[in-house]
């Protein structure tokens, strides 16, 4: 009994080590970099203190509710937008002063945007390839975007998901070294959403930086390398998606069924919260590799359940935990 | 570069929208047209009429009714572009988030302004080719004496008027509110700068206020080479100085959302 439990102290110290390098800073070249970002619109102040830095080639999500300050950051960083104060540097640019020649080498899908109602699908895209110093091949860009049936369709003719892939290439239409999505998936069908996804994960293999702005919890935890939690325009967390739920030490919950009903010596594990029992249903609260440490201890006693389960914290459950409110509803 | 490029695509959709929706520009044209047609039946095209005098000054200036109004008319189309169709067409991109659109992607003020008013300028030299010709056939009227001044006021014209859209365009938030200020403005320019009831027979405060206003020199530096008086320097000038101290702040205060 002693020697597995100085084994399984031994696995939950060594998994603490891990998490302790989780939670450093990611190291590389910074694309964008944001310190102390402020905007307000008259009295409502949008973005209140928002700092944090891209680096080359990943794909770093901007995460919050609606109304947290999202958007506008990601306007002022695009030049968009005049911020009231803070310093932006994207690609080594400054945004408020060389906006137009940060504008060829970003790209931007923007929210509540449209073109006219009467423009088709390839001219929008060969007019906006007119503005480009480096435009991609606009054929190319149709079909990668699955646009083909669509062509010769005007823009007011078009479903919601179908604009949005529009949107998005002509977000690629100059070959960007960067791109800004806002809502990256509102309005597409759960499979084009998936095929969206793999299509940027495709765009970052190819060197492309991703700023990926949403309020999806699933695409945040799918898509990012990074993200940064912004509620009521602060920056609330800035982690990896694993990092954000493991640094907070949000519970994992493993459940299964037993006739053993003394298990008191589960709740001495170190990884467990609390146990409840109902009958013979047992729940289990802890943190860390807790599934299998109780799993391990399980054996050990001779049960060996076959409906052992456990339910791992996801982004959303770090999300409530931070801001302390659900992000829909 | 892309400015090279981009111009002439910006145009190029310009005109294929205009094509697709012709009938957004039907009032533009069909108005100053209906408007001469009236206006010219009501008052004819008798030579006897040219010399007719009220305040001290020749009511049609010098011309028949009917060639007064052909004239005329032709800078009504201008004016109610300048005034209406840009400020409106722009307030409904900004509203529509295509102006956001537009800018994310290097699009310039100038490039859309630009391209809007080359579709307004080939639609003005439409319209007066199809003015003349009406006003030929229904009333005998001359044709304009010198084409290139006549092409010459409505570039200078069209700088202004657009100039005084775009200014509108951004003063004016909706495309709905710039419905109803452009019309009223329309309105009160078409009926006190001599292109309804000629500025002679006005009584002198509204004939000062319309003198001030940029329709009146409008009107004046299309029929003077239209009619073969020769061009109209001090005119000519006065819509340029409107089209700077219109442009200049409307270029700068630019709004695209």
């Amino acid at each position: 009994m002693h020697a597995v439990s100085a084994k399984l102290e031994g696995v939950e110290n060594e998994w603490r080590s891990e998490n302790v390098k989780r939670g450093q800073p990611a190291t590389g070249t910074l694309v964008v970099e944001v310190e102390g970002l402020r905007k307000a619109y008259g009295p409502v102040v949008a973005v209140e203190d928002v700092s944090f830095g891209v680096l080359e080639g990943e794909i770093f999500g901007i995460l919050g509710p609606n109304g947290a300050g999202k958007t506008t950051t990601v306007e002022c960083v695009q030049g968009l937008r005049r911020p009231d104060g803070g310093t932006i540097r994207v690609l080594g640019l400054d945004p408020t002063t060389q906006a137009a020649q940060l504008r060829q080498r970003i790209g931007s899908q923007l929210q509540d945007s449209a073109l006219p109602g009467r423009l088709r699908v390839a001219e929008s895209i060969e007019l906006f390839a007119a503005f480009a110093h480096d435009p991609v091949d606009c054929d190319e860009l149709i079909a990668r975007w699955r646009l083909d049936d669509q062509r010769g369709q005007a823009f007011d003719s078009l479903s919601g998901g179908q604009r949005q892939r529009l949107f998005i290439a002509l977000a690629f239409v100059n070959s960007p070294e960067l791109v800004f999505l806002d809502e990256l998936t509102q309005g597409l069908d759960p499979q084009a959403r998936r095929a969206t996804w793999e299509l940027i994960q495709e765009i970052r293999q190819g060197g492309t930086t991703v700023v990926l702005v949403t309020h999806f919890m699933d695409e945040a935890e799918h898509l990012c390398d990074r993200v940064a939690v912004v509620d009521s325009g602060k920056v609330v967390a800035l982690d990896t998606p694993q990092g954000l739920i493991e640094g907070l030490g949000l519970p994992s919950v493993v459940r299964f069924t037993t006739f053993e009903p003394d298990l008191g010596w589960l709740e001495k594990l170190d990884v467990v919260e609390s146990m409840t029992q109902h009958g013979e249903a047992v729940e289990i609260r802890g943190t860390g590799p807790v599934l299998a440490l109780v799993a391990s201890e399980l054996v050990a006693h001779g049960i060996v359940p076959l409906d052992l389960r456990v339910d791992r914290p996801t982004v959303e459950d770090a999300f409530l935990a931070l801001t302390g409110r659900k992000m829909r509803g | 570069m892309s400015a090279m490029r981009g111009y002439p695509a910006m145009t190029r959709a310009e005109f294929r929208l205009f094509r697709r929706e012709p009938f957004s520009v039907v009032f533009v044209l069909a108005f100053p047209l209906m408007m001469m047609v009236l206006l010219a039946a009501v008052f004819g095209n008798s030579r006897a009429d040219a010399r007719d005098m009220k305040n001290g000054m020749l009511i049609w200036r010098g011309v028949t009714p009917a060639n007064y109004y052909t004239a005329a008319s032709v800078a009504v189309i201008v004016a109610a572009l300048g005034l209406m169709t840009l400020p409106i067409n722009l307030a409904g991109y900004r509203e529509r988030g295509i102006l956001r659109r537009f800018h994310a992607s290097s699009v310039s003020v100038s490039t859309l302004v630009s391209a809007q008013l080359t579709l307004a300028l080939v639609t003005f030299v439409a319209g007066t080719v199809v003015m003349a010709i009406i006003a030929r056939f229904a009333y005998h009227a001359m044709l304009p004496k010198d084409v290139l001044g006549v092409v010459v006021a409505l570039v200078v014209g069209t700088a202004a008027f657009g100039a005084i859209g775009l200014l509108l365009a951004i003063v004016i938030r909706s495309s709905r509110s710039a419905q109803g200020i452009g019309l009223l403005l329309f309105f009160a320019l078409w009926l006190i700068s001599g292109t309804a009831p000629p500025r002679a027979v006005l009584p002198t405060g509204l004939r000062d206020i319309g003198g001030l206003l940029p329709l009146a020199h409008l009107v004046t530096a299309v029929q003077n080479p239209w009619f073969g008086f020769g061009w109209s320097a001090t005119d000519l000038a006065v819509l340029a100085a409107y089209a700077i101290a219109a442009g200049v702040p409307a270029l700068w205060f630019f709004r695209w959302d």
